[in-house]
């Protein structure tokens, strides 16, 4: 039996969508429940919901042998394991926003929740930089004066317009990413290759 | 001071655990007795410079300042103490030694301890294919006595990967971190920096196939056509016999292969490989051959070696007791 760690929430939902077209039987994966782990009726997959950060943790122990998630998430991670597939589904980018034309103090501050990905962005490029966690709402920083800029994922830009705010750099590409555990690829081979020479046939399709 | 507490990564072993962990040592022990491996028990402190020469990480050892002023680490890896043992102080032509011993990494997190006991062995002054085979063979044959079932050992070579970077025009930087994509098996990121760092096109190509090239020995056949460099054609052979002589010797079922696999110990110069086993997400044993390492302490000796992570193979063999 496969182990999948799937990300609540909408990411999920396209991912039920991938797994049925591969010929996996995860309708199981589009009813209403409660349920955190999820069997399809032929007891070839159990599928684990969990919060999207722990994706690659769940995967990395190996408790999970795959796992779909974003590449933001996995940046920030730094998790020890393979990345498979680029799925192309939920597409945004990681980018530096803030007001455009403003001068910024020295050192720079920047608020974001990738606090590791913007640490190493910035130590890689010779920046001080001093790097303020936030949980949410990160656009308010630079409105109310915590923060010179954001480093955030941008899909639309509608927040950061609606607040005056402006793209200053695009930095990273994101997109769902499929990934697997180290030893599971190769102990379970013969489960996982097939699924990933299928989900990479419906994606070039 | 709450005197309970102890620093992260590290725990007490009590006496059930410790009883089983003893019993596990006494049937490595006795292997390794049996094929001719003498013990050693290398000192625990030495020089930082010993080790970050030779290429481990300065922020995964645990630094300390001697009485002289000079910069002392906690052993962080067993196979370069024992090729600094085998180099400057055993005279023979070749020495098999073995270890049972913890190795510290500071920066371990997550799944790995900071505190690692190993069990080991090291054959010094032997080289070719056979020697490879042998090596790998008797890894597989300590994995089975320590209970473990469901396993493989999955075998690289470094010398595949050196002679695709030849004349890919790629600087030290650029092939770091197209090593390091190419160990996560992220052929996006591997394209991407391949592109910015400027690699040269065919070497692009094959490169970028690094990340598929795993699975049985059909994958040796495949790689072959992606490059004419003489190095990486030869580790192709290379492991060509290795796998023949492993059929020999009747563990063929038992591994497969990964040219992807590029650790990132900068020491290794042949083959590399790994047991992975089911239950347990990360590697029960670590090896390779290293034939520069010892002319760095002043004596030019081959060498090939592996160590065991006790308490991953532990967890395995016990996954295994659970299943059954």
């Amino acid at each position: 039996m496969l182990n999948v760690a799937l990300a609540k929430g909408r990411l999920a939902e396209r991912c039920a969508d991938i797994f049925i077209r591969c010929g996996i039987r995860a309708e199981v994966l589009r009813e209403e429940t409660r349920k955190l782990v999820l069997e399809t009726p032929d007891g070839k997959f159990r599928f684990f919901f969990v919060k999207p950060a722990d994706v690659p943790t769940y995967v990395e122990y190996g408790i999970a042998d795959i796992g779909i998630v974003g590449k933001d998430t996995l940046l920030e991670a730094g998790a020890d394991l393979y990345e498979m597939l680029d799925l192309g589904f939920e597409r945004c980018k990681l980018c530096i926003a803030g007001f455009a034309g403003r001068a910024p103090s020295r050192p720079l501050r920047v608020a974001t929740k990738y606090t590791e990905t913007a640490k190493r962005l910035f130590a890689s490029r010779g920046e001080d930089a001093e790097i303020i966690k936030l949980n949410g709402s990160i656009e308010l920083a630079p409105l109310t004066g915590l923060a010179d800029v954001i480093f955030d994922i941008v899909q639309s830009g509608g927040t950061l317009r609606a607040n005056g705010l402006s793209v200053l750099e695009e930095v990273f590409d994101i997109s769902a990413r499929l990934i697997a555990n180290k030893v599971s690829l190769k102990t379970k081979a013969a489960e996982i290759l097939p699924l990933i020479a299928a989900m990479k046939q419906y994606i070039e399709e | 001071m709450q005197y309970f507490k102890l620093p992260a990564g590290v725990r007490d072993v009590l006496p059930d655990e410790c009883e089983r962990f003893d019993a596990a040592e006494r049937v490595l022990r006795e292997r390794f007795r049996g094929a001719g491996f003498l013990p050693v028990r290398p000192a625990g402190l030495e020089y930082y410079d010993t080790y970050a020469d030779a290429g481990v990480e300065e922020a995964q050892m645990f630094k300390m300042c001697d009485r002289d002023g000079r910069l002392i680490v906690l052993r962080p890896d067993m196979t370069l103490a024992c090729a600094r043992i085998a180099a400057t102080k055993l005279h023979g032509e070749g020495a098999r030694l073995c270890y049972f011993s913890a190795v510290y990494d500071f920066t371990a997190s997550g799944n790995c301890d900071r505190e690692v006991p190993q069990a080991g062995v090291e054959v010094f002054g032997e080289q070719g294919a056979r020697s490879d085979a042998e090596i790998i063979a008797f890894a597989v044959g300590c994995l089975r006595a320590l209970g473990l079932r469901d396993f493989i050992v999955d075998i690289g070579h470094v010398g595949f990967y050196k002679g695709l970077l030849e004349g890919s025009g790629l600087s030290v930087e650029g092939a770091e971190e197209v090593r390091a994509r190419i160990n996560a098996k992220d052929a996006v990121g591997c394209e991407l920096a391949l592109r910015r760092h400027g690699a040269g096109e065919r070497a692009q190509a094959a490169i970028l196939a690094l990340p598929s090239l795993f699975g049985g020995a059909e994958v040796l056949g495949r790689a072959k056509t992606l490059t004419d460099n003489p190095q990486a054609l030869a580790s192709l052979a290379h492991l060509e016999e290795v796998y023949a002589h492993l059929c020999d010797l009747g563990v063929g079922g038992h591994v497969s292969f990964d040219l992807g696999t590029v650790k990132s110990l900068a020491y290794y110069t042949g083959i590399v490989f790994t047991g992975l086993a089911d239950g347990v997400g990360a590697p029960v044993l670590s090896g390779g051959r290293y034939d520069g390492l010892c002319a760095r302490f002043g004596r030019d000796l081959a060498a090939v070696g592996f160590a065991v992570g006790m308490d991953r193979a532990l967890s395995a063999a016990r996954a295994k007791e659970g299943t059954c």
